[in-house]
């Protein structure tokens, strides 16, 4: 393996500074002169029409400027999803019904958030309530309480899709049965793979909707210019370029007015990918007053009305041969939707093609639906849709072998893919360090002796899982700058959003290597829209390998420029020249050579005045023009694909069923580990969700209202519930990878949820067939058992 | 009906400051609104997540669920105070060591927590120190490398009063 200075070393954030001191202002620190401050009215009903909104009291409060109602936002609809399929349906405020206990029905700007609470409480909204349903299977049924009606794009309306370069118009959608998304996916034949199997298992898992739980409720501050028209905001996102597209396109702002300025993120996870209700309504009351206007949610809200992990119920049936090669796959997925779309047609999608690149299965076909009952929508949550698919996945592989007494480690390494195959959307594993993760975390974790024989109570678990490297979204490329400074230094224009992710740190580390400098010697400026480039940000993982490799590339181009110059100034050929700590020398004399300053200073004294400018860019999938199809599957999703197997150890205690977690393994393919602090850092923190989504983390409702909207009632893991946990690297790199890296933010946590899926059963033998692992279901299941 | 506003003497990271504040105010409120200090969050309004934890008269609270009255004539340190000038506190030197933080919105109230705890027991063991720190929700860093940055200045006090690192 090639050695490098700065890549692959444990640098210290360079971000550190700002969060250690409070000096890091995130969306909720930032003031502005004469700003007001918003609220919002949310619906109690989960399902009514509303007769009247009296909004004539609040006006009169003193300090109250500004109360606006669903007239006011009459026809902006918004959506994750608004292709010509799916016409985006959400709208800002509510406008004839609302659909959702904690849907906008009006909001209040005010001259302080106790005013503008109390205006909340003065306004009178006459409901007349509709019958709700609350259960996906009850809301597919004839005659059911029908939440949407015909969806008919408004006149001259283009939908986002359209806006980004698709050719084919927005159709309308008529959601029959409440059914708002399906896939259909198959390759080779089904029917008769499962005709030449000799054993088929049929198992249905049902995944409950988890909430991100970002340390940083959302929120958003705007500030309308009224005389220049420009909209300056400050959002806690993932990425501005979704967020201004929206922002832009529902108040018909020109883009080009609208700036997105840096600030810090506190956690993401995909809870803050989409544009929100609560984002539209800050800048729509801002530009209505000319003021700035600051919006931030309260904890329930961020619960009840931002958006939670996707729900699932998920049937699996697999055909295999008596000698465990898996020959036919059928999967059946009914989603829990909510109100509106959010992200589940790209999640029935993704539970396919997150999976796909794990095993060879010659017969396959994916069906679902997305169905709309009357809560909360839902959205990505880290590793959308391979969490759902690797809990019922890899729980099933091993009941199957299980059932043809087949080693569960031997069985899936039986029947992994194999490095450089082509998928059937011709997606090619050009890197695939799966089968190394599964060999490193068995042997690490001593599976062999822990297998079967730690006694009752005790288990140990294995699961696979893999992530995407980025896919085809807006705006579908990044873009970078690297500009030379005149000490030899360098500015790096970054677009992608720091969230805790880490790319502050690993860009510039990306750059120093490719120019011979220190870290210290990359100064950053990121997460501006208008200083920055475009960038496709960190959707579906795409932040290594799509937006720092852009930022890399632009280093390239600047690498190229100075050994342009430096060739011509010392009259060698550029290929004899090489670069370290601000200068450039000749390979076979190191000692003759030119300093970057003295290069910069030549470059604008000769060359006309260039100042030496690094430009760079990349695509998320370069071959192809926009993004896969959602419905059948077919196109390029990605250009590299992360793997993780993880085996977790625990032990579960018979009197109460509870489950604790005493050991997780995480072996990873990340291509190469450009720091690994950070690399640790992002597998421990996806170790421990993944605890959290397996034992105890579940949005609850009671007839549509979110009862655990809070940090007492829904539990996340805290600091004396974590386990030991070992972060093994088993990364392949990949040709396409900056230095050979691919994602490592993502693909461990359904992994991780799987192998304590996993363990426990070892553990315990009871099946369990719905997360969490509440001690309530494990309790049940032993008893049962010993009744039996 | 509007509360009489009340006049307040508190010392704020060692400077005593006089407000006329309405009484009703939290002490986080009173910290990040009246003095622009916005190093304690506000993540959950119901003393659940730590986010706001500061150090009041030598003890951890949750500034979100303390009245601003209540800190009438005590001391208050908050993050903004832990360093001395150009030196880090060597809570917050080891967190940068350890890359203790990703999004660092709840590290201001981590440190706080962790600096009342090592002033109170400067030798924790781990267990004491999670079960210590259990009031600081972290949704990010899987809570292995703060509790590493935190042992680590428990065990090697004359490295980190040495500024090394």
């Amino acid at each position: 393996m090639a050695e490098y200075r700065v890549v692959g070393k444990g640098i210290p954030r360079k971000d550190g500074i700002e969060k250690v001191t409070g000096e890091a202002k995130y969306t909720f620190d930032v003031t502005l002169p004469g700003m007001l401050y918003a609220k919002i009215l949310r619906s109690v009903q989960a399902h009514a029409r509303i007769v009247n909104i009296d909004t004539s009291e609040a006006e009169k409060l003193p300090g109250v400027r500004a109360v606006i109602t669903g007239k006011d936002t009459q026809g902006m609809k918004f959506g994750f999803v608004d292709t010509p399929r799916y016409p985006a349906e959400q709208p800002v405020i509510a406008e004839e019904k609302v659909r959702f206990i904690g849907e906008s029905v009006a909001a209040v700007a005010a001259v302080d958030e106790d005013t503008a609470n109390k205006a909340l409480d003065l306004i009178e909204v006459e409901y007349e309530p509709i019958p709700a349903t609350f259960d996906p299977e009850e809301a597919m049924k004839e005659g059911a309480p029908q939440i949407h009606g015909e969806q008919v794009p408004a006149p001259g309306r283009k939908c986002a899709w359209q806006d980004w370069g698709v050719a084919r118009a927005a159709r309308s959608y008529n959601p029959v049965n409440n059914i708002g998304a399906a896939v259909n996916i198959s390759y080779g034949d089904s029917e008769k793979g499962f005709s030449e199997a000799d054993y088929i298992r049929d198992d249905t898992w049902v995944i409950p909707r988890t909430n991100h739980a970002c340390m940083e409720p959302h929120g958003a501050v705007a500030s309308y210019h009224p005389l220049t028209g420009h909209l300056d905001l400050w959002l806690s996102h993932m990425g501005f370029e979704l967020k201004r597209y929206w922002i832009s396109k529902t108040l018909e702002i020109p883009i080009s007015k609208l700036r997105v300025h840096k600030t810090f993120i506190g956690g993401a996870f995909g809870g803050k990918a989409q544009v929100f209700d609560h984002e539209i309504i800050a800048a729509f009351l801002s530009r209505k007053l000319g003021k700035p206007v600051k919006l931030i949610l309260p904890r329930d809200e961020v619960f009840t009305s931002t958006n939670n992990s996707i729900a699932l119920k998920v049937n699996v049936r697999k055909g295999v041969k008596k000698d465990g090669t898996i020959v036919a796959q059928h999967v059946k997925l009914i989603s829990d939707m909510g109100a509106y779309r959010g992200s589940v047609p790209v999640c029935l999608f993704l539970c396919h093609s997150m999976r796909d690149s794990i095993y060879n299965i010659p017969n396959l076909t994916h069906e679902g639906v997305g169905v709309y009952t009357n809560k909360s929508t839902t959205m990505a949550k880290r590793g959308h849709g391979s969490q759902q698919m690797t809990t019922a996945i890899e729980s099933q592989m091993d009941w199957i072998a299980e059932d043809l007494g087949l080693n569960p480690v031997e069985f899936r390494l039986k029947n992994l893919r194999k490095k450089g195959d082509v998928l059937a959307n011709r997606d090619t594993l050009n890197s695939f360090g799966l089968p190394d993760c599964v060999k490193k975390a068995v042997e690490a974790s001593n599976w062999k002796e822990k297998r079967g024989k730690l006694g009752p109570g005790h288990g140990i678990g294995l699961a696979v899982s893999s992530m995407f490297n980025g896919s085809g979204y807006w705006p579908f490329t990044a873009g970078s700058i690297v500009r030379m400074n005149h000490d030899g230094t360098v500015t790096l224009y970054m677009g992608q959003a720091e969230f805790g992710q880490g790319p502050t740190t690993t860009t510039c580390q990306l750059v120093a290597e490719e120019l011979g400098l220190e870290v210290e010697d990359v100064n950053l400026i990121d997460g501006d829209s208008e200083l920055c480039q475009f960038d496709y940000n960190n959707f579906l993982s795409g932040g290594m390998f799509v937006s720092c490799k852009a930022c890399l590339v632009a280093a390239q181009d600047l690498r190229q420029q100075v050994l342009k110059v430096a060739a011509e100034m010392l009259e060698e050929d550029a290929e004899d020249l090489n670069m370290l700590e601000r200068r450039v020398y000749i390979k076979e004399d190191p000692e003759e050579g030119v300093a970057f300053d003295e290069i910069l200073r030549y470059s604008i004294q000769k060359h006309g005045g260039d100042p030496l400018i690094g430009k760079g860019f990349c695509k998320p999938v370069p071959e192809i023009e926009f993004y896969p199809s959602l419905s059948k599957g077919s196109g390029r999703w990605t250009d590299a694909y992360s793997f993780t197997a993880a085996v977790a150890e625990v032990s579960v205690d018979a009197e109460t069923g509870r489950t604790k977690v005493e050991h997780i393994w995480v072996g990873d393919d990340c291509g190469r580990e450009i720091n690994p602090l950070i690399c640790e850092g992002q597998l421990q923190s996806q170790a421990v969700m993944g605890m959290g989504d397996a034992l105890f983390e579940d949005v609850m409702f009671s007839e549509g209202r979110t009862i655990n909207a809070n940090f007492v009632d829904y539990e996340i893991p805290r600091a004396f519930d974590i386990p030991e946990i070992t972060i093994i690297d088993a990364s392949d790199p990949d040709p396409n990878g900056p230095f050979g890296a691919k994602e490592i933010g993502e693909c461990a946590r359904a992994a991780v949820i799987g192998s304590i899926v996993n363990a426990v059963y070892d553990a315990t033998k009871v099946k369990v067939d719905s997360l969490p692992l509440h001690p309530e279901k494990i309790f049940r299941g032993l008893q049962e058992k010993a009744k039996v | 009906m509007e509360l009489a506003k009340k006049w307040i003497k508190v010392t704020v990271n060692g400077e005593p400051r006089e407000l006329l504040i309405k009484p009703n105010i939290t002490l986080l409120d009173l910290l990040r609104d009246y003095l622009g200090l916005t190093g304690a969050k506000m993540a959950c309004i119901s003393n659940s997540c730590g986010a706001c934890t500061v150090i009041l008269d030598g003890m951890a609270v949750k500034s979100c669920s303390v009245l601003a009255m209540q800190a009438e004539g005590s001391e208050v340190l908050t993050v903004e105070g832990l360093a001395e000038g150009d030196k880090l506190h060597p809570l917050q030197q080891a967190f940068i060591n350890h890359a203790a933080f990703q999004c660092g919105f709840c590290t201001p109230g981590k440190l706080m927590s962790a600096k009342a705890l090592l002033d109170e027991n400067p030798q924790p063991t781990e267990e004491e120190l999670k079960r210590d720190m259990e009031g600081n929700l972290c949704r990010c860093t899987g809570y292995k490398k703060y509790i590493e940055a935190i042992m680590d200045v428990a065990q090697h006090p004359v490295k980190y009063s040495a500024k090394e690192g």
